[in-house]
Protein backbone atom coordinates (compact mmCIF):
# COMPACT_ATOMS: atom_id res chain seq x y z
CA UNK A 1 0.00 0.00 0.00
CA UNK A 2 0.92 3.45 -0.97
CA UNK A 3 0.66 6.35 1.73
CA UNK A 4 0.85 9.60 0.55
CA UNK A 5 0.76 13.05 3.23
CA UNK A 6 0.22 16.35 2.48
CA UNK A 7 2.42 18.77 4.17
CA UNK A 8 3.26 22.35 4.26
CA UNK A 9 6.24 24.13 5.24
CA UNK A 10 5.36 27.60 6.85
CA UNK A 11 6.74 30.78 8.31
CA UNK A 12 7.72 29.86 11.77
CA UNK A 13 4.66 30.98 13.99
CA UNK A 14 6.54 32.38 16.89
CA UNK A 15 8.22 34.84 14.42
CA UNK A 16 6.00 37.76 13.16
CA UNK A 17 4.22 37.33 9.78
CA UNK A 18 5.16 40.08 7.43
CA UNK A 19 3.49 40.71 3.77
CA UNK A 20 4.53 41.39 0.63
CA UNK A 21 1.84 42.53 -2.42
CA UNK A 22 -0.90 40.64 0.04
CA UNK A 23 1.21 37.72 -0.17
CA UNK A 24 2.70 36.56 3.29
CA UNK A 25 6.36 36.81 2.57
CA UNK A 26 8.48 33.29 3.04
CA UNK A 27 11.71 33.32 4.33
CA UNK A 28 14.69 30.09 3.54
CA UNK A 29 14.08 29.12 6.56
CA UNK A 30 10.22 27.48 7.14
CA UNK A 31 8.85 24.69 9.35
CA UNK A 32 6.57 21.94 9.09
CA UNK A 33 3.38 23.37 9.81
CA UNK A 34 2.08 21.45 13.37
CA UNK A 35 -1.61 20.88 11.61
CA UNK A 36 0.62 18.55 9.39
CA UNK A 37 1.87 16.15 12.81
CA UNK A 38 -1.48 14.88 13.01
CA UNK A 39 -1.38 13.64 9.21
CA UNK A 40 1.99 12.33 9.46
CA UNK A 41 1.35 10.40 12.73
CA UNK A 42 -1.61 8.88 11.25
CA UNK A 43 0.19 8.19 8.00
CA UNK A 44 2.81 6.19 10.37
CA UNK A 45 0.48 4.21 12.58
CA UNK A 46 -1.43 3.20 8.70
CA UNK A 47 2.58 1.92 7.65
CA UNK A 48 2.95 0.15 10.66
CA UNK A 49 -0.08 -1.81 10.16
CA UNK A 50 0.27 -2.34 6.25
CA UNK A 51 4.41 -2.22 5.74
CA UNK A 52 3.39 0.67 3.78
CA UNK A 53 5.52 3.18 2.42
CA UNK A 54 5.07 6.69 3.21
CA UNK A 55 5.54 9.46 0.81
CA UNK A 56 5.45 13.14 1.45
CA UNK A 57 4.41 15.55 -0.84
CA UNK A 58 4.89 19.42 -0.46
CA UNK A 59 3.91 22.46 -2.66
CA UNK A 60 5.48 25.95 -1.90
CA UNK A 61 9.25 28.15 -1.64
CA UNK A 62 11.37 24.84 -0.64
CA UNK A 63 14.08 27.43 0.78
CA UNK A 64 16.36 24.98 3.34
CA UNK A 65 13.78 22.55 3.13
CA UNK A 66 13.61 22.27 7.32
CA UNK A 67 9.97 21.26 7.50
CA UNK A 68 10.63 19.00 4.85
CA UNK A 69 13.19 17.32 6.86
CA UNK A 70 11.06 17.78 10.19
CA UNK A 71 8.37 15.44 8.16
CA UNK A 72 11.22 12.56 7.15
CA UNK A 73 12.51 13.36 11.16
CA UNK A 74 8.93 11.68 12.23
CA UNK A 75 9.56 8.85 9.86
CA UNK A 76 8.50 9.62 6.76
CA UNK A 77 10.20 7.35 3.73
CA UNK A 78 10.86 10.24 0.93
CA UNK A 79 9.56 13.55 -0.10
CA UNK A 80 8.19 15.11 -3.39
CA UNK A 81 8.27 18.69 -3.49
CA UNK A 82 7.17 21.48 -6.34
CA UNK A 83 8.38 24.87 -6.03
CA UNK A 84 7.91 27.12 -8.75
CA UNK A 85 7.55 31.21 -9.31
CA UNK A 86 4.47 30.95 -10.95
CA UNK A 87 2.23 29.38 -8.38
CA UNK A 88 2.92 32.53 -5.89
CA UNK A 89 -0.45 32.73 -4.44
CA UNK A 90 -2.25 30.30 -6.00
CA UNK A 91 -5.72 29.61 -5.29
CA UNK A 92 -6.69 26.57 -3.04
CA UNK A 93 -8.00 25.00 -6.29
CA UNK A 94 -4.62 25.55 -7.83
CA UNK A 95 -2.86 23.90 -4.85
CA UNK A 96 -5.25 21.06 -4.84
CA UNK A 97 -4.48 20.64 -8.62
CA UNK A 98 -0.77 20.03 -7.98
CA UNK A 99 -0.94 17.89 -5.13
CA UNK A 100 -3.48 15.94 -7.16
CA UNK A 101 -1.24 15.26 -9.74
CA UNK A 102 1.78 14.44 -7.30
CA UNK A 103 -0.10 12.18 -5.37
CA UNK A 104 -1.02 9.80 -8.51
CA UNK A 105 2.70 9.78 -9.36
CA UNK A 106 3.18 8.07 -6.14
CA UNK A 107 0.12 5.66 -7.18
CA UNK A 108 -1.35 7.05 -3.33
CA UNK A 109 -4.14 4.49 -2.39
CA UNK A 110 -4.58 6.95 0.85
CA UNK A 111 -3.77 10.67 0.63
CA UNK A 112 -3.64 12.28 4.24
CA UNK A 113 -3.87 15.86 4.93
CA UNK A 114 -4.71 18.04 7.75
CA UNK A 115 -7.99 19.96 7.73
CA UNK A 116 -6.47 23.28 7.44
CA UNK A 117 -2.54 25.05 6.82
CA UNK A 118 -1.86 27.25 9.52
CA UNK A 119 -1.00 30.31 7.09
CA UNK A 120 -3.65 29.69 4.67
CA UNK A 121 -6.73 27.98 6.47
CA UNK A 122 -8.96 27.82 3.61
CA UNK A 123 -9.70 24.29 4.72
CA UNK A 124 -10.95 22.65 1.34
CA UNK A 125 -7.66 21.77 -0.73
CA UNK A 126 -8.17 18.06 0.92
CA UNK A 127 -12.02 17.92 -0.26
CA UNK A 128 -11.00 19.18 -3.72
CA UNK A 129 -8.11 16.79 -4.08
CA UNK A 130 -10.51 14.46 -3.02
CA UNK A 131 -12.83 15.21 -6.44
CA UNK A 132 -10.05 15.47 -8.19
CA UNK A 133 -8.86 11.83 -7.90
CA UNK A 134 -12.48 10.58 -7.89
CA UNK A 135 -11.84 9.40 -4.19
CA UNK A 136 -13.97 9.28 -1.34
CA UNK A 137 -13.28 12.00 1.49
CA UNK A 138 -13.14 11.41 5.11
CA UNK A 139 -13.06 13.99 6.77
CA UNK A 140 -12.28 16.00 10.38
CA UNK A 141 -11.40 12.67 11.41
CA UNK A 142 -10.59 13.25 15.61
CA UNK A 143 -9.21 9.56 16.25
CA UNK A 144 -8.39 6.72 14.94
CA UNK A 145 -8.60 2.43 16.02
CA UNK A 146 -6.56 0.25 13.99
CA UNK A 147 -7.14 -3.32 14.47
CA UNK A 148 -8.28 -5.66 11.53
CA UNK A 149 -10.22 -2.51 10.08
CA UNK A 150 -9.10 1.19 10.58
CA UNK A 151 -11.91 2.58 12.56
CA UNK A 152 -12.23 6.57 11.60
CA UNK A 153 -14.16 8.80 13.97
CA UNK A 154 -15.34 11.88 12.17
CA UNK A 155 -16.28 15.30 14.34
CA UNK A 156 -20.07 16.79 13.09
CA UNK A 157 -21.41 19.72 13.86
CA UNK A 158 -23.74 17.92 16.67
CA UNK A 159 -21.26 14.91 18.04
CA UNK A 160 -19.41 12.97 15.86
CA UNK A 161 -19.74 9.27 14.10
CA UNK A 162 -17.91 6.68 12.82
CA UNK A 163 -17.20 5.21 9.52
CA UNK A 164 -14.58 2.09 8.35
CA UNK A 165 -11.59 3.02 6.33
CA UNK A 166 -11.68 2.05 2.66
CA UNK A 167 -9.32 0.43 0.10
CA UNK A 168 -8.50 3.74 -1.38
CA UNK A 169 -9.46 7.51 -0.08
CA UNK A 170 -8.36 11.28 1.09
CA UNK A 171 -8.26 11.64 4.53
CA UNK A 172 -7.85 14.87 6.45
CA UNK A 173 -7.28 15.05 10.51
CA UNK A 174 -8.43 17.36 13.08
CA UNK A 175 -5.94 18.17 15.69
CA UNK A 176 -5.63 16.49 18.82
CA UNK A 177 -6.90 13.28 17.18
CA UNK A 178 -4.11 11.39 17.70
CA UNK A 179 -0.27 12.83 19.53
CA UNK A 180 2.32 13.13 17.14
CA UNK A 181 5.58 11.78 18.30
CA UNK A 182 8.87 13.71 18.33
CA UNK A 183 11.71 12.18 16.54
CA UNK A 184 14.92 10.98 18.44
CA UNK A 185 18.27 11.37 17.80
CA UNK A 186 18.99 8.95 15.31
CA UNK A 187 15.41 9.47 13.69
CA UNK A 188 17.44 12.79 13.17
CA UNK A 189 20.01 11.55 11.51
CA UNK A 190 18.14 8.95 9.95
CA UNK A 191 16.18 11.66 8.20
CA UNK A 192 19.68 13.40 6.47
CA UNK A 193 19.64 10.00 4.24
CA UNK A 194 16.31 9.64 2.99
CA UNK A 195 15.76 11.48 -0.32
CA UNK A 196 13.54 14.65 -1.01
CA UNK A 197 13.18 14.95 -4.24
CA UNK A 198 11.60 18.02 -6.85
CA UNK A 199 8.78 17.59 -9.16
CA UNK A 200 9.11 20.13 -12.25
CA UNK A 201 5.53 21.87 -12.50
CA UNK A 202 6.02 21.64 -16.05
CA UNK A 203 6.25 17.83 -15.85
CA UNK A 204 2.21 17.76 -14.21
CA UNK A 205 -0.84 18.62 -15.58
CA UNK A 206 -2.60 21.99 -14.03
CA UNK A 207 -6.39 21.86 -13.95
CA UNK A 208 -7.18 24.85 -12.12
CA UNK A 209 -6.35 28.74 -12.76
CA UNK A 210 -6.27 31.76 -10.72
CA UNK A 211 -9.85 33.40 -10.54
CA UNK A 212 -9.11 35.28 -7.01
CA UNK A 213 -7.40 38.98 -7.58
CA UNK A 214 -5.88 40.22 -4.87
CA UNK A 215 -7.13 44.17 -3.65
CA UNK A 216 -6.44 44.45 -0.47
CA UNK A 217 -4.99 43.68 2.92
CA UNK A 218 -5.32 45.33 6.20
CA UNK A 219 -3.66 43.47 9.37
CA UNK A 220 -6.74 43.94 12.38
CA UNK A 221 -6.25 46.86 14.86
CA UNK A 222 -7.34 45.08 18.11
CA UNK A 223 -6.31 47.53 20.88
CA UNK A 224 -9.36 48.84 22.64
CA UNK A 225 -7.47 50.57 25.24
CA UNK A 226 -9.80 48.94 27.90
CA UNK A 227 -8.90 49.24 31.62
CA UNK A 228 -6.37 47.13 33.60
CA UNK A 229 -6.15 46.62 36.98
CA UNK A 230 -3.63 44.35 38.91
CA UNK A 231 -5.25 41.98 41.20
CA UNK A 232 -4.19 42.95 45.01
CA UNK A 233 -6.77 40.57 46.51
CA UNK A 234 -9.98 43.18 46.00
CA UNK A 235 -10.09 42.99 41.81
CA UNK A 236 -12.87 40.86 42.16
CA UNK A 237 -15.36 44.00 42.75
CA UNK A 238 -14.52 45.50 40.28
CA UNK A 239 -16.00 43.23 38.31
CA UNK A 240 -18.71 42.41 40.24
CA UNK A 241 -19.96 46.35 40.04
CA UNK A 242 -19.43 46.33 35.71
CA UNK A 243 -21.40 43.16 35.90
CA UNK A 244 -24.24 45.29 38.20
CA UNK A 245 -23.77 48.28 35.67
CA UNK A 246 -23.89 46.31 32.64
CA UNK A 247 -26.71 44.93 34.27
CA UNK A 248 -26.27 40.86 33.90
CA UNK A 249 -26.69 40.68 38.20
CA UNK B 1 -26.83 37.66 -9.89
CA UNK B 2 -28.63 34.08 -9.58
CA UNK B 3 -28.28 32.68 -6.19
CA UNK B 4 -27.89 29.62 -4.60
CA UNK B 5 -27.96 29.43 -0.53
CA UNK B 6 -26.63 26.06 0.78
CA UNK B 7 -28.22 25.80 4.59
CA UNK B 8 -27.99 23.24 6.82
CA UNK B 9 -30.09 21.76 9.51
CA UNK B 10 -29.67 21.58 12.99
CA UNK B 11 -32.54 20.41 15.90
CA UNK B 12 -34.81 20.30 13.12
CA UNK B 13 -34.52 24.06 11.94
CA UNK B 14 -32.56 25.89 9.56
CA UNK B 15 -29.10 26.75 11.33
CA UNK B 16 -28.59 30.47 12.07
CA UNK B 17 -25.71 30.35 9.99
CA UNK B 18 -28.31 29.91 7.39
CA UNK B 19 -30.07 32.30 8.54
CA UNK B 20 -27.57 34.84 8.29
CA UNK B 21 -26.85 34.40 5.31
CA UNK B 22 -30.27 35.03 4.18
CA UNK B 23 -30.75 38.33 5.90
CA UNK B 24 -27.64 39.60 4.08
CA UNK B 25 -29.06 38.02 0.44
CA UNK B 26 -32.44 40.15 1.07
CA UNK B 27 -30.48 42.88 2.17
CA UNK B 28 -28.04 42.83 -1.07
CA UNK B 29 -31.15 41.75 -2.87
CA UNK B 30 -29.77 38.61 -4.54
CA UNK B 31 -32.61 36.54 -6.36
CA UNK B 32 -31.68 33.31 -4.30
CA UNK B 33 -33.26 29.89 -3.58
CA UNK B 34 -32.10 27.82 -0.62
CA UNK B 35 -31.43 24.33 -1.14
CA UNK B 36 -30.56 22.82 2.37
CA UNK B 37 -28.81 19.35 3.24
CA UNK B 38 -29.52 17.19 6.16
CA UNK B 39 -30.67 14.23 7.44
CA UNK B 40 -33.80 15.04 9.87
CA UNK B 41 -37.41 13.71 8.62
CA UNK B 42 -39.32 16.56 8.62
CA UNK B 43 -37.49 19.37 9.69
CA UNK B 44 -39.12 23.20 9.09
CA UNK B 45 -37.18 24.65 6.48
CA UNK B 46 -40.03 26.55 4.18
CA UNK B 47 -40.55 30.20 3.92
CA UNK B 48 -43.19 31.65 2.04
CA UNK B 49 -40.47 34.54 0.81
CA UNK B 50 -38.10 31.56 -0.82
CA UNK B 51 -38.26 28.97 -3.15
CA UNK B 52 -36.59 25.77 -0.63
CA UNK B 53 -35.17 21.90 -1.94
CA UNK B 54 -34.59 19.47 1.20
CA UNK B 55 -31.94 17.13 0.31
CA UNK B 56 -32.10 14.93 2.56
CA UNK B 57 -29.35 12.57 2.80
CA UNK B 58 -28.71 9.46 5.57
CA UNK B 59 -27.40 9.42 8.42
CA UNK B 60 -26.45 5.75 7.69
CA UNK B 61 -24.24 6.22 4.67
CA UNK B 62 -21.33 9.48 3.70
CA UNK B 63 -22.91 10.60 0.45
CA UNK B 64 -21.30 13.57 -0.22
CA UNK B 65 -20.08 13.15 -3.04
CA UNK B 66 -23.22 12.46 -4.66
CA UNK B 67 -24.82 15.12 -2.67
CA UNK B 68 -22.13 17.56 -5.00
CA UNK B 69 -23.63 16.18 -7.57
CA UNK B 70 -26.78 16.75 -7.17
CA UNK B 71 -25.78 20.70 -6.07
CA UNK B 72 -24.07 20.72 -9.39
CA UNK B 73 -27.08 19.44 -11.40
CA UNK B 74 -29.08 22.26 -9.46
CA UNK B 75 -26.68 25.14 -10.11
CA UNK B 76 -26.95 24.29 -14.10
CA UNK B 77 -30.75 23.74 -14.33
CA UNK B 78 -31.13 27.38 -12.44
CA UNK B 79 -28.08 28.83 -14.08
CA UNK B 80 -26.63 29.99 -10.73
CA UNK B 81 -23.55 32.07 -10.30
CA UNK B 82 -23.52 32.90 -6.65
CA UNK B 83 -23.02 30.22 -4.11
CA UNK B 84 -23.32 31.08 -0.73
CA UNK B 85 -22.73 29.10 2.30
CA UNK B 86 -21.68 28.70 6.10
CA UNK B 87 -18.40 28.04 6.89
CA UNK B 88 -19.45 24.19 8.76
CA UNK B 89 -18.17 21.12 8.08
CA UNK B 90 -20.80 19.90 5.64
CA UNK B 91 -20.78 22.62 3.64
CA UNK B 92 -17.21 23.16 3.35
CA UNK B 93 -16.83 19.56 2.00
CA UNK B 94 -19.34 19.86 -0.07
CA UNK B 95 -18.61 23.39 -1.45
CA UNK B 96 -14.85 22.07 -1.60
CA UNK B 97 -16.62 19.54 -4.16
CA UNK B 98 -18.23 21.83 -6.12
CA UNK B 99 -15.66 24.05 -6.65
CA UNK B 100 -13.66 21.56 -8.96
CA UNK B 101 -16.63 20.52 -11.22
CA UNK B 102 -17.15 24.15 -11.62
CA UNK B 103 -13.51 25.42 -11.98
CA UNK B 104 -13.51 28.01 -9.62
CA UNK B 105 -11.50 28.40 -6.31
CA UNK B 106 -13.83 29.19 -3.28
CA UNK B 107 -13.14 32.00 -1.14
CA UNK B 108 -12.96 30.79 3.15
CA UNK B 109 -13.52 32.72 5.77
CA UNK B 110 -15.53 36.00 4.29
CA UNK B 111 -16.67 38.27 6.81
CA UNK B 112 -18.36 40.34 4.43
CA UNK B 113 -19.27 40.32 0.53
CA UNK B 114 -20.60 42.70 -2.12
CA UNK B 115 -21.61 42.64 -6.21
CA UNK B 116 -19.77 45.87 -7.71
CA UNK B 117 -20.19 46.32 -11.56
CA UNK B 118 -21.22 42.35 -11.87
CA UNK B 119 -18.38 41.01 -9.45
CA UNK B 120 -18.56 39.38 -5.98
CA UNK B 121 -16.32 41.41 -3.84
CA UNK B 122 -15.17 39.82 -0.05
CA UNK B 123 -13.73 40.22 2.80
CA UNK B 124 -12.06 37.47 4.30
CA UNK B 125 -9.91 36.47 7.34
CA UNK B 126 -6.07 35.09 6.80
CA UNK B 127 -3.63 33.61 8.74
CA UNK B 128 -5.74 32.51 11.73
CA UNK B 129 -7.54 36.16 11.57
CA UNK B 130 -4.57 38.55 11.98
CA UNK B 131 -5.02 40.33 8.82
CA UNK B 132 -8.36 40.67 6.21
CA UNK B 133 -7.91 40.41 2.45
CA UNK B 134 -10.54 42.23 0.13
CA UNK B 135 -10.84 39.49 -2.85
CA UNK B 136 -12.52 40.24 -6.60
CA UNK B 137 -13.64 36.95 -7.55
CA UNK B 138 -13.09 36.49 -11.94
CA UNK B 139 -15.07 33.32 -12.37
CA UNK B 140 -18.32 33.03 -14.15
CA UNK B 141 -19.16 30.81 -10.36
CA UNK B 142 -18.16 32.75 -7.11
CA UNK B 143 -17.88 30.26 -4.14
CA UNK B 144 -18.55 31.71 -0.42
CA UNK B 145 -17.73 29.88 2.88
CA UNK B 146 -19.02 32.38 5.18
CA UNK B 147 -18.49 32.79 8.67
CA UNK B 148 -20.97 32.03 11.40
CA UNK B 149 -22.24 35.44 13.26
CA UNK B 150 -20.90 37.97 10.01
CA UNK B 151 -24.44 39.01 9.82
CA UNK B 152 -27.78 38.89 11.94
CA UNK B 153 -30.06 36.40 12.07
CA UNK B 154 -33.39 36.83 9.58
CA UNK B 155 -36.59 36.29 11.60
CA UNK B 156 -38.81 34.05 9.77
CA UNK B 157 -41.65 31.77 10.23
CA UNK B 158 -40.87 28.79 9.24
CA UNK B 159 -42.98 25.88 7.64
CA UNK B 160 -42.93 22.64 5.75
CA UNK B 161 -43.63 24.25 2.23
CA UNK B 162 -40.04 22.71 0.54
CA UNK B 163 -39.73 19.71 -2.24
CA UNK B 164 -37.57 16.95 -0.97
CA UNK B 165 -35.38 15.09 -3.07
CA UNK B 166 -33.28 12.26 -2.29
CA UNK B 167 -29.58 10.81 -2.86
CA UNK B 168 -27.99 7.15 -3.47
CA UNK B 169 -26.16 5.42 -0.64
CA UNK B 170 -22.40 5.03 -0.78
CA UNK B 171 -20.27 2.14 -0.08
CA UNK B 172 -18.89 3.93 3.47
CA UNK B 173 -21.77 3.23 5.81
CA UNK B 174 -21.76 5.52 9.07
CA UNK B 175 -22.54 4.13 12.59
CA UNK B 176 -21.79 4.69 16.44
CA UNK B 177 -23.45 8.45 15.60
CA UNK B 178 -23.05 10.30 19.12
CA UNK B 179 -24.80 13.63 19.81
CA UNK B 180 -23.19 15.38 22.46
CA UNK B 181 -25.58 16.62 25.24
CA UNK B 182 -26.78 20.34 25.37
CA UNK B 183 -27.81 21.59 28.65
CA UNK B 184 -28.20 24.91 29.71
CA UNK B 185 -28.03 28.41 27.86
CA UNK B 186 -25.77 27.79 24.12
CA UNK B 187 -22.69 29.20 23.37
CA UNK B 188 -24.29 30.85 20.30
CA UNK B 189 -27.43 32.66 21.84
CA UNK B 190 -26.19 33.26 25.46
CA UNK B 191 -26.64 37.16 26.64
CA UNK B 192 -23.35 36.08 28.48
CA UNK B 193 -20.57 33.22 27.97
CA UNK B 194 -17.56 32.65 30.22
CA UNK B 195 -14.45 30.57 28.61
CA UNK B 196 -11.61 28.59 30.58
CA UNK B 197 -8.38 28.13 29.13
CA UNK B 198 -5.01 26.87 30.33
CA UNK B 199 -4.89 29.31 33.29
CA UNK B 200 -7.47 27.16 35.01
CA UNK B 201 -4.72 24.88 35.54
CA UNK B 202 -6.85 21.53 36.07
CA UNK B 203 -9.93 20.20 34.53
CA UNK B 204 -11.38 19.97 38.23
CA UNK B 205 -11.11 23.89 38.83
CA UNK B 206 -13.59 23.88 35.75
CA UNK B 207 -16.36 23.88 38.53
CA UNK B 208 -15.67 27.44 39.43
CA UNK B 209 -16.83 28.39 35.74
CA UNK B 210 -19.75 26.36 36.21
CA UNK B 211 -20.82 28.23 39.35
CA UNK B 212 -20.19 31.34 38.34
CA UNK B 213 -22.14 30.43 34.70
CA UNK B 214 -25.32 29.01 37.08
CA UNK B 215 -25.40 32.79 38.59
CA UNK B 216 -25.17 34.73 35.86
CA UNK B 217 -27.27 32.18 33.70
CA UNK B 218 -24.24 32.23 30.80
CA UNK B 219 -22.75 29.66 28.63
CA UNK B 220 -19.74 28.32 29.10
CA UNK B 221 -16.82 27.80 26.09
CA UNK B 222 -13.09 26.94 26.27
CA UNK B 223 -9.58 27.38 24.11
CA UNK B 224 -8.82 24.81 21.85
CA UNK B 225 -6.45 24.04 24.13
CA UNK B 226 -8.52 22.67 26.82
CA UNK B 227 -10.77 21.22 24.26
CA UNK B 228 -7.57 19.10 22.82
CA UNK B 229 -6.92 18.30 26.59
CA UNK B 230 -10.10 16.54 26.97
CA UNK B 231 -11.85 19.03 29.76
CA UNK B 232 -14.58 19.73 27.32
CA UNK B 233 -16.68 18.73 24.38
CA UNK B 234 -15.94 20.40 21.26
CA UNK B 235 -19.11 21.70 20.95
CA UNK B 236 -18.03 24.09 23.97
CA UNK B 237 -14.96 25.58 21.48
CA UNK B 238 -14.65 29.22 20.59
CA UNK B 239 -12.26 30.33 18.05
CA UNK B 240 -11.09 30.22 14.52
CA UNK B 241 -12.03 26.01 14.72
CA UNK B 242 -14.76 26.28 16.56
CA UNK B 243 -17.72 28.52 17.89
CA UNK B 244 -18.42 32.59 16.93
CA UNK B 245 -20.34 34.37 19.81
CA UNK B 246 -21.20 37.82 20.18
CA UNK B 247 -22.35 37.84 23.61
CA UNK B 248 -22.85 41.06 25.39
CA UNK B 249 -20.57 40.22 28.16
CA UNK B 250 -17.65 37.76 27.57
CA UNK B 251 -15.28 36.93 30.56
CA UNK B 252 -11.69 35.24 29.32
CA UNK B 253 -10.63 33.08 32.58
CA UNK B 254 -7.09 32.36 32.43
CA UNK B 255 -7.13 32.43 28.57
CA UNK B 256 -4.11 34.33 26.76
CA UNK B 257 -5.42 35.25 23.65
CA UNK B 258 -3.90 33.59 21.02
CA UNK B 259 -5.41 34.98 17.32
CA UNK B 260 -7.26 31.90 16.70
CA UNK B 261 -9.83 32.11 19.46
CA UNK B 262 -9.46 36.02 19.36
CA UNK B 263 -11.28 35.59 15.55
CA UNK B 264 -14.05 33.62 17.76
CA UNK B 265 -15.01 36.50 20.48
CA UNK B 266 -13.44 39.64 19.97
CA UNK B 267 -16.76 41.33 18.19
CA UNK B 268 -18.32 40.86 21.73
CA UNK B 269 -19.93 44.18 22.86
CA UNK B 270 -17.71 44.04 26.43
CA UNK B 271 -15.02 41.32 27.53
CA UNK B 272 -13.61 40.63 30.78
CA UNK B 273 -10.32 39.37 30.91
CA UNK B 274 -8.83 37.22 34.10
CA UNK B 275 -5.19 36.06 33.27
CA UNK B 276 -1.93 36.10 35.31
CA UNK B 277 0.26 37.21 32.83
CA UNK B 278 0.27 41.08 32.57
CA UNK B 279 1.60 40.54 28.69
CA UNK B 280 -1.17 38.31 27.28
CA UNK B 281 -2.61 39.29 24.41
CA UNK B 282 -6.11 39.13 25.61
CA UNK B 283 -5.66 42.39 27.60
CA UNK B 284 -5.21 44.06 23.88
CA UNK B 285 -9.33 42.90 23.45
CA UNK B 286 -10.52 43.51 27.15
CA UNK B 287 -12.27 46.16 27.82
CA UNK B 288 -11.89 45.41 31.58
CA UNK B 289 -8.45 43.70 32.71
CA UNK B 290 -7.29 41.55 35.49
CA UNK B 291 -4.27 40.87 35.84
CA UNK B 292 -4.61 37.96 38.44
CA UNK B 293 -4.83 34.74 39.12
CA UNK B 294 -8.13 33.25 38.20
CA UNK B 295 -8.47 30.72 40.93
CA UNK B 296 -8.22 33.46 43.18
CA UNK B 297 -10.47 35.90 41.52
CA UNK B 298 -13.64 33.56 40.41
CA UNK B 299 -13.93 32.13 44.22
CA UNK B 300 -14.33 35.28 45.39
CA UNK B 301 -17.00 36.75 42.59
CA UNK B 302 -18.83 33.16 43.09
CA UNK B 303 -19.09 34.57 47.09
CA UNK B 304 -19.80 37.63 46.47
CA UNK B 305 -22.69 37.90 44.20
Amino acid sequence: MNITVCAKQIPDPASEITYDNGLISRPEEQVLDDTDRYGIEIALQLKEKYNAEVTVISMGPAGTQKGLQQALQMGADKTLYVDDDSLKGANSLMTASVLSELAKTTEADIVIFGTESTDGYTGTVPQQVARFLKLDCISYIKAIEISENVTLTRQTLEGSEKVIMPQKCILSVTAGGVEPRYPNFKDIMAAKQKPIEKVELSSLTMNASQNLEFLDIQQLENSKNGETIVDEGDAYQVVIEKLQELKVI
Amino acid sequence: MKTLILGEVIDNKLSSGTLEIINKANDLELDFNVVTVGSSDTPALGSITFHQTYIKRSAESLQFNYVADKLLQIIQEQNISLVLAPSTYQCRDLVSFLSVDLGSSPVSNVINFDIQDGSVITTNLINGGESVYKTKIRSSHSLLLIRPKSFDAIDIELNDDYETTEVENSSIEIFDVVKEEKSGPQLEDSKIVISAGRGMVEKENLSLIEDLANKLNAAIGGTRAIVDAGWMPYSQQVGQTGKTVKPDVYIACGISGATQHQVGMKDSKFIIAINKDAEAPIFQLADLGIVGDTLSVIPKINDNI
